[in-house]
C-alpha cells in the first residue's frame, strides 16, 4: 500500500528510490520498476511478496487488530479467558497471520501469555479449554463457591475447622 | 527514586484455612511495612483450577496484591519470605509501572489526537468501525 501512494502522484517523475523497503511491494504500483514476475498481479491472495508458494498459497483474512480496535493499551496477564482466544488448542501461541493482531500487540500478547503461563493460569502444553476470568473475593466476606467452579473436592475453606492436617508438612 | 509498581500472584495449596492464608499475608505486610512500601490492593480470586500441576496439585488459591515502593530490594526479600512458606506453591512479582505509564501516554497521545482531528461523521469508513468494537466488546466482555 505505500508503493500505491508514493506511485499516484509521480506518474511518469522522477523515481522516488527513498525508502529501501518498498522492495517487496512486487509489481505493484511503480511503472518503473520491472521487478519481478508479479508485475501487475492481480494480488489474488493478497498477501506480502503475492508470490504464492507451491502448496500453501497466503491466505490472510483482513482482518483488524482486535486489541487496536478496542483500543486496549495494556494486555493484562491476569486475564485468561481473553488470553485463550490467542493460543492454540494445544497451548502454543497463534501466529500474526491467524489472529489479525498487529506487530505492536502481537509482542506484548507474547509476554503476557509467557507471564500467564509461568503462573499457571495458561498451560504451557495442553488444553487450554476452560480458561476462565479471575473470580475476585474481598478477603474475609463470606466466599460463594461459584456454579462455573471446578469439581473442588474442599469448597474454598470457609468452614472453620479445626483441621491439623492440613499442612501436609 | 521514582516509585515502583509491582503485582504480586501467589498460589496456596488448596483446602489451606482461612487463618493460614491470613498468615501469608501478614507476612507480606510485615515485609513490605519493614522495607517502605505500600500494598495497594489485595485479592483473593479463590480456588481455581491449575493449568499443569504443581506440587503435586490440581488447584490452587490464588491472591493478588499490588506494591507500590521506592525500594526495588522489597521485592527480593518479599520473595525469599514467600519462598520459606510452606503453603504457597508458586509466587511471580511482575514490574507494572513501566507498561502503565506507556499506557497513559498511548490513551493521552490518542485523545490530543481525536480531539485535534474535527470527527466528521459523513465519512464511510468510521461508520463499520463504530459497530464492530461494539460486537467485540459484547463478546469480549
Amino acid at each position: 500500500m505505500a508503493d500505491e501512494q508514493k506511485a499516484a502522484p509521480t506518474p511518469g517523475g522522477v523515481p522516488r528510490r527513498e525508502g529501501g523497503h518498498s522492495g517487496h511491494g512486487g509489481g505493484h504500483g511503480g511503472p518503473r520498476r520491472e521487478g519481478g514476475p508479479g508485475g501487475g498481479g492481480p494480488g489474488g491472495p493478497g498477501g506480502p511478496g503475492g508470490r504464492p508458494r507451491g502448496k500453501r498459497q497466503y491466505f490472510r483474512k483482513k482482518k483488524v487488530c482486535k486489541f487496536c480496535v478496542e483500543k486496549m493499551d495494556f494486555i493484562d496477564y491476569k486475564r485468561a479467558d481473553i488470553l485463550s482466544q490467542f493460543v492454540q488448542e494445544r497451548g502454543k501461541i497463534l501466529p500474526r497471520r491467524m489472529t489479525g493482531v498487529c506487530a505492536r500487540h502481537q509482542r506484548w500478547l507474547g509476554v503476557a501469555i509467557k507471564r500467564a503461563r509461568n503462573i499457571a493460569l495458561l498451560p504451557f502444553a495442553g488444553s487450554a479449554a476452560g480458561t476462565q476470568a479471575p473470580r475476585v473475593v474481598v478477603p474475609g466476606a463470606p466466599v460463594h463457591v461459584a456454579p462455573a467452579a471446578q469439581p473442588a473436592v474442599a469448597p474454598a475453606a470457609v468452614t472453620p475447622t479445626a483441621s491439623a492436617e492440613a499442612p501436609k508438612a | 527514586m521514582e516509585e515502583r509498581l509491582y503485582d504480586l500472584v501467589f498460589i496456596v495449596r488448596p483446602a489451606t484455612p482461612e487463618e493460614e492464608i491470613k498468615k501469608v499475608l501478614t507476612v507480606v505486610e510485615h515485609t513490605v511495612a519493614e522495607k517502605g512500601g505500600k500494598i495497594e490492593k489485595t485479592e483473593q480470586w479463590g480456588t481455581r483450577k491449575l493449568a499443569y500441576r504443581v506440587a503435586k496439585h490440581r488447584e490452587g488459591i490464588y491472591v493478588h496484591q499490588e506494591i507500590r515502593t521506592t525500594h526495588g530490594e522489597l521485592i527480593a526479600e518479599l520473595e525469599r519470605r514467600l519462598r520459606v512458606q510452606d503453603n504457597v506453591i508458586k509466587y511471580q512479582t511482575v514490574r507494572l509501572d513501566e507498561d502503565l505509564k506507556r499506557q497513559k501516554k498511548l490513551t493521552l497521545k490518542r485523545e490530543k489526537r481525536a480531539a485535534r482531528r474535527p470527527r466528521r461523521t459523513a465519512a464511510p469508513t468510521p461508520a463499520p468501525a463504530p459497530a464492530a468494537p461494539e460486537q467485540n466488546a459484547a463478546a469480549a466482555s
